[in-house]
């Protein structure tokens, strides 16, 4: 196996610095892992997360738009930014000399210089990003079933805000977001690969020295799944595209380990429950089933794409296979396939150092320590029967929301 | 280090082994040369839906048995038909790999392709079809090749509604027995394992294989044209394609570099010009492309109505401007940028069988990336714009999909 050692250290300011170091690999990684996102924006500002992320990569108070572009490229870095509702991602790979420079950028970075002209432009390009989904009926289909399962909750918002949200938008509005979330407190800076650690903190040290001490608190209203049933109909699609929402596990739970494998034997491309009931029979193009979790609650999605005319056919038979899984629970052989391929896939996830610090910077963000990837196999190999008839006792499938959307009937 | 060997058995199957003592996992990619551009005018689809319907039962197993025990296995998989190939890709734990490909063959040499599993691998299909017309892009970008290319490189892997519906399960068994054969065909094989080893496994498995070929397609393009689909959505989507340079040309990486230069990095031309400095777009990029014996490039973006022409006319402009050349500065930043993608390439067991796989299919050999790298650093100034002075990036095929055409 692939010798990691793992280090952390609070730096004076609070920011957290964390590595997984392996000194096999051939290139480091390095991130910011900002703990926050559309489910932290208050009225007013949907959408200034994903907005400020954009704005993040068009220059600091020594380096330009053209500065940033240019010296990531210059490093022959592979980098990014994403955004979602609870975290807002900064990371690049470069191959090791390059480390000094890359850190010293994206540090640089954290800290933005907000400019009037650059965010008239950028507000044009987000608008584009907005546009784009709306021509992607899955994509519409997701953001239409969070709003309505999730309610008044935070985590309803699209992560992207709305046309007329970005549109309404003002510089101030981020510049005061940034304030209130770019704090050490409410950050991490992880490194994954080939590093020396005290020379990486020291670095890192001295590029955030001048940042200001700050917590950033998240607000966690309690929640209450709505089920219920919503059938609309979508002018760009001629397809059927359909999802249940069911309640699942936190990022902070254990139990999300087994509702990822009960989400495999459900759902599993090539050998899932719903596979053999819906694709196989060639009733469906896809039925797909995924965990996703949250910092303070999980949700179960369900996804089906489709020939129309099937869409009742469709939805009972998945009505019909929850019913069973929850009644009759999984068998020995089923669970041992689904844990001995999720543990698998862990060691592809290991492969490169970008997937490593995307894993260790996510999960630290959520559970504030550090778990090696072959710990989590090892327990993934070592689930019985038992744990995945205890979540099925919750009955996760009594409270779901299924959506559809569906074509225009014509005429 | 990486060592990569190579070989060719005798019924024709070449072998690529890249062993990578690091890592504990293992990738391989089996690549038969059966793809869209070998369908016959009549049959489009038919090397898709046989894809499909390889996977439901080969060997002692059906279906259910089989998936179960690939499953058994811990092997993440995937597979699919593309223009000129279908591929096989699996990834799993070295021990595995002994069971993993006695599977595999079965897959390929001695699948049950049963009747029963037909009308519903016919319904699949034709949701597949269907599903294209929801995809904007890929809906553009599929019908630019198809313009592009008169040769059957432009046939669409998904087939057509009318195809499809023809198809019967003794038609689709001859095109297997036709086609899936050993000649032409690769299998690459990347991660911690023994290559000895794994040689002798591979061997033992598909050593006896033997079947169908299939007959090189020659390349032939239409005149570069304009066209536009009508259809309502929220942005205009552009396509262009240009013929660019074939893979194994002296020129290839040097094209390669003026695609980075193009659409690399951040601060790459396109980039920059259509994004950065006039927030025209969110996404617009070029991608190299080819196929055996042809190379191309595809430049891609997506722009409300009101600003199609404008972000189509600043396309073409950066894209013509290559005839300038590029500057040092620029070619730095692309060589950098290829090594480091090379390097961080090489991290992984299911990137490395991939292009191994696809290398030896596209060259007739699979390189190193040590080789690669070398290329690449061969490109110098002089010789990207010397290139450039004789490779001019104009007249494309331009298509766009939305509600109104862009001029």
């Amino acid at each position: 196996m692939t010798r990691t050692e793992f280090f952390e250290h609070t730096l004076p300011n609070g920011l957290k610095v964390i590595a997984e170091v392996n000194p096999g690999a051939k290139s480091v990684a390095v991130g910011y892992f900002v703990r926050t996102g559309s489910r932290d924006e208050i009225a007013g500002e949907e959408g200034v997360s994903h907005f400020l992320e954009h704005m993040v990569f068009k220059g600091t108070k020594k380096r330009s738009a053209w500065d940033v572009n240019r010296e990531f490229d210059e490093m022959g870095a592979k980098y990014n930014a994403f955004t979602s509702e609870e975290m807002t991602v900064y990371y690049g790979a470069v191959l090791p000399e390059f480390l000094p420079r890359l850190l010293d950028l994206l540090s640089d970075m954290m800290r933005p210089a907000l400019r009037e002209e650059d965010f008239d432009s950028e507000k044009q390009v987000i608008l584009e990003e907005i546009a784009l989904y709306q021509d992607r009926p899955d994509a519409v289909l997701f953001e239409k079933a969070q709003r309505r399962y999730f309610g008044s909750h935070p985590l309803a918002k699209p992560v992207l805000g709305t046309t007329k949200s970005v549109s309404a938008m003002r510089v101030e509005q981020l510049r005061d977001y940034h304030h209130r979330r770019y704090v050490p407190g409410n950050m991490i800076l992880a490194f994954s690969g080939n590093l020396m650690w005290d020379e990486a903190l020291m670095l890192a040290e001295g590029m955030t020295a001048e940042w200001s001490q700050g917590e950033a608190p998240r607000n966690y209203p309690p929640f209450k799944p709505k089920p219920g049933f919503e059938r609309q109909s979508f002018e760009k699609a001629t397809q059927l595209y359909a999802t249940f929402v069911a309640p699942g596990y936190s990022a902070r739970r254990e139990e999300r380990y087994v509702a990822k494998v009960l989400a495999e034997i459900l759902g599993d491309a090539d050998n899932g429950r719903l596979f053999w009931r819906l694709v196989d029979s060639g009733l469906a193009e896809s039925a797909l089933v995924f965990h996703q979790e949250y910092d303070d609650l999980g949700t179960f999605y369900i996804y089906l794409q489709g020939n129309p005319a099937n869409e009742k056919a469709m939805s009972e038979a998945v009505i019909e296979e929850l019913r069973k899984l929850q009644a009759k629970g999984v068998s020995d052989g089923e669970l041992a396939r689904a844990k001995l391929k999720a543990a698998t896939s862990l060691v592809f996830a290991g492969e490169t150092t970008i997937s490593r610090l995307f894993y260790v910077g996510m999960n630290y963000s959520y559970t504030k320590r550090y778990e090696p990837l072959d710990a989590v196999r090892r327990w993934l190999l070592h689930l019985e029967t038992y744990h995945v008839e205890e979540l099925l006792e919750e009955k996760p499938f009594d409270e779901m929301l299924e959506y559809h959307l569906v074509p225009v009937v014509e005429g | 280090m990486a060592v990569l060997i190579t070989k060719t058995l005798d019924n024709g199957l070449r072998i690529a082994i890249e062993s990578q003592p690091w890592n504990p996992g293992l990738s391989f990619t089996i690549l038969v040369p059966v793809g869209a551009v070998n369908d016959p005018a009549r049959l489009q689809g038919a090397a898709n839906m046989l894809e499909t319907w390889l996977w439901k039962g080969a060997g002692p197993r059906d279906a259910r048995v089989f998936a179960d025990a690939l499953d058994a296995l811990g092997i993440r998989r995937q597979s699919g038909a593309s223009i000129e190939y279908t591929t096989f890709s699996a990834s799993l734990l070295p021990e595995g790999f002994d069971a993993a490909l006695e599977l595999y063959a079965d897959l390929l040499t001695r699948p049950h392709l049963p009747e029963d599993a037909f009308e519903p691998i016919r319904l699949l299909a034709l949701q597949e079809l269907a599903a294209v017309e929801d995809q904007p892009a890929r809906k553009l970008m599929q019908r630019l090749r198809r313009e592009a290319f008169v040769s059957p490189h432009g046939q669409p892997v998904e087939g057509e509604k009318q195809s499809i519906l023809s198809m019967s399960p003794d038609v689709l068994r001859k095109e297997y027995q036709r086609r899936y054969g050993p000649r032409g065909a690769v299998i690459a094989i990347a991660g911690g394992i023994d290559p000895v080893r794994v040689l002798q496994i591979v061997e033992k498995h598909l050593g006896k294989w033997s079947g169908g070929s299939n007959k090189e397609v020659p390349v032939e393009t239409s005149k570069p044209h304009k066209f536009h689909l009508r259809q309502k959505t929220e942005q205009v989507q552009i396509g262009l394609f240009y013929e660019d340079v074939p893979p194994g040309d002296y020129d290839f990486y040097a094209a390669r570099l003026v695609a980075a230069i193009l659409s690399g990095g951040m601060s790459s031309r396109l980039f920059t010009e259509v994004r950065e400095k006039r927030g025209l777009v969110y996404s617009v990029g070029a991608t190299p492309g080819s196929v055996r014996g042809f190379g191309y490039l595809t430049v891609y973006a997506a722009t409300m109505p009101q600003r199609a022409n404008e972000t189509l006319q600043v396309m073409q402009q950066v894209i013509y401007d290559l005839k300038d050349g590029v500057s040092r500065a620029e070619l730095d930043r692309a060589k950098v940028g290829l090594r480091a993608e090379l390097v961080m390439a090489g991290e992984s067991s299911r990137a490395r069988s991939a292009t191994l796989a696809r290398d030896f299919y596209i060259l007739g050999r699979a390189r190193s990336l040590e080789d690669i790298e070398a290329e690449v650093m061969d490109v110098t100034l002089e010789r990207i714009n010397m290139y450039l002075k004789k490779h001019l990036y104009v007249n494309p095929w331009i298509g766009t999909l939305g509600p109104a055409e862009a001029d």
